[in-house]
């Protein structure tokens, strides 16, 4: 049994021992926002922040999350209203298929609220890990910059 | 991958060789094979257990001797084994032969070694390593058994 | 995975209960980078998995004339200590290059150590750093050298049953520079196809080197010290042909394995160049920190 706030809710799951935050997130609580891309940590497309830090979702344990707070690529909209971050992705076109960008997004939030005026280079940095197939990256680095343009620190 | 390994063993080659030939008795040897039993002439099912670090590798399957030449003093066998849990096996060719040497005879070993599956994924140049520490410790075996 | 008694104890006592309850078949489980992907891939299937993640005590990062750093301080959380950047700017360093942030946030200094991957980084400045592995077992607490802590591939000298505490770093004696450098011809997130440490101390003089200290990652099936190639540069001054020959040495102490990194025949060759530069910047960092005091 395990008792975990997400986006905000808290919820009480009894889940098998081997169960991943990854699945749980996807199968218990139907958030299916994150993606497993590779199952290894190493993609990004299962991003999550668990208070506040991103994590590889698919590597780690629900249980590691007992007692603990997630942010999902769901939580980060506010009643209908886009996160400026979300918004950035959507007017600078910061995604193709998509199924790597709930990863980008959730890694770009919380770059912004650890730097709010990042460089390019330390964009790069922190976005190493996020992996895309599609775009080629320079829109997602833009999308970045437009976001941290917006948000007044 | 295909590997060459040698020792030498401080005992006489006819001997060695009639000790080699009983797969069972010889297969008792390696560190790791537990339960030898023969299905046929020449052919033996069994298990070989091997660790590295957290992981256990569980093997089981049959060992074949596809030729014995005891005039020029070769041999040939092939082994399949699964580790089912894991997913993944091995197959290999060995080719032993054996030479006269000043205190003993000088035993070498040529394997050729494909690994399926998981095992393969992960640890290729592990199982080489690991492939010395097993000869070596063969060998220290094979001497306590001859010597008895 | 298989499945598993999952155990979060809320001390160390409780922690070395349950490990000597379950005995082999338990694994100790921290951030679980290493080992929840190796269990997801089945290549290790334990019974039971005792979480760290409650236990008190284990996550200071505190100055002792050296450094200790509690076996659950994270890799982020070592790489941007002010503490840690201060005092050890190489360890910092070393582990700043170690994967991505999201690995950072959850690896924590001793799953490094137990993991035992040579392959890893902090491991290889740990033992240019003569760093000591602090260890707790039903019997007692003890401390292990880094030196004599890896003993062979994912193989350390812990006893079943005890588990890692923390890691204790002398302070750098003055006019010392180090530098560690991770060669990485794929992905900036990967293990190294050779890392190199390297920490000179200069004489008084600050010309001649009074001590140098050569570790390497990569290469074989633990972090190597390259002693031939340290001995060389005792009592010599700097130069490029003195470097070259550290170099040359270093290959000899090295023993790597072919893998998707690199050939064998690579990384040998890869070491000579990643010692000479390593040897070159903590030459350099020596004598600036020499010229200050």
């Amino acid at each position: 049994m395990i008792r975990l706030t997400v986006n905000g809710t808290v919820h009480e799951l009894d889940v098998p021992s081997y169960r991943t935050l990854l699945d749980c997130l996807r199968y218990d609580l139907g958030l299916t926002g994150s993606k497993e891309g590779c199952g290894v940590g190493v993609c990004g497309a299962c991003t999550v922040l668990l208070d506040g830090k991103m994590i590889s979702s698919c590597i780690a344990l629900a249980a590691f999350a007992d007692g603990r707070s997630v942010t999902t690529v769901e939580g980060l909209a506010r009643d209908e209203r886009l996160h400026p971050v979300q918004q950035a992705f959507v007017d600078a076109g910061g995604f193709q298929c998509g199924i790597c960008t709930p990863g980008q997004i959730v890694s770009a939030k919380a770059l912004l609220d650890a730097n709010p005026k990042p460089s390019d280079d330390e964009i790069r940095e922190w976005m190493l890990g996020n992996l895309c197939r599609c775009t080629g990256y320079y829109k997602i680095i833009e999308s970045i910059r437009a976001a941290a343009g917006r948000s007044r620190a | 991958m295909t590997f060459t390994q040698e020792c030498v063993i401080p005992v006489e080659r006819e001997r060695l060789w009639d000790f080699m030939m009983e797969v069972p008795r010889v297969a008792r040897c390696v560190p790791g094979v537990e339960a030898v039993e023969a299905m046929d002439t020449d052919a033996y099912r069994g298990s070989l257990k091997v660790q590295v670090g957290p992981i256990r590798l569980a093997l089981e399957g049959v060992i074949t001797v596809e030729e014995r030449d005891r005039e020029a003093w070769r041999a040939r066998m092939r082994a399949e084994a699964n580790d089912r849990r894991l997913g993944g096996g091995i197959r290999a060719r060995l080719g032993l032969t054996l030479a006269p040497d000043d205190t003993g005879t000088h035993l070498t070993i040529d394997t050729d070694l494909t690994i399926l599956g998981r095992i393969g994924e992960f640890g290729q140049p592990i199982i080489r390593k690991k492939a010395d520490a097993l000869l070596a410790e063969f060998a220290r075996n094979l001497q306590s058994a001859l010597a008895a | 995975m298989n499945a598993f008694d999952y155990r979060a104890p809320r001390s160390l006592d409780e922690a070395l209960a349950v490990l000597a309850e379950y005995g082999e078949d338990a694994r100790v489980v921290a951030g679980g980078t290493a080992l929840v992907t190796m269990m997801r891939q089945r290549l290790v299937q334990p019974r039971c998995l005792v979480s760290l993640r409650d236990v008190s005590g284990l996550e200071r990062i505190e100055a002792n004339g050296g450094l200790r750093l509690g076996a659950l301080v994270t890799h982020r959380e070592a790489e941007i200590s002010p503490l840690v950047r201060e005092r050890l700017p190489v360890l910092a360093e070393t582990f700043r290059r170690v994967g991505t942030i999201r690995i950072r946030h959850m690896a924590t200094v001793g799953g490094a150590l137990a993991h035992a991957d040579p392959n890893q980084d902090p491991p290889v400045t740990l033992l240019a750093l003569g760093a000591t592995v602090e260890v707790r077992g039903s019997r007692g607490a003890r401390g292990i050298q880094v030196a004599e802590f890896f003993r062979d591939y994912y193989e350390t000298a812990l006893a079943p049953g005890e588990l890692v505490t923390a890691v204790t770093v002398p302070s750098l004696p003055v006019a010392t520079g180090a530098a560690f450098l991770k060669f990485l011809p794929r992905t900036a997130d990967d293990y190294a196809t050779v890392a190199a440490a390297a920490i000179v101390t200069l004489e008084p003089d600050g010309a001649r080197c009074r001590e140098a200290r050569i570790a390497l990652g990569s290469v074989g099936v633990t972090p190597l010290r390259a002693t031939s190639a340290e001995r060389l540069l005792v009592g010599e001054t700097l130069g490029e042909g003195l470097l070259q020959s550290a170099g040359e040495a270093a290959k000899t102490a090295v023993d790597p394995l072919s893998d998707h990194r690199g050939s064998a025949a690579y990384k040998r060759e890869m070491t000579g160049v990643m010692v000479v530069r390593a040897l070159g910047q903590a030459w350099e960092a020596a004598r600036r920190a020499q010229n200050r005091s």
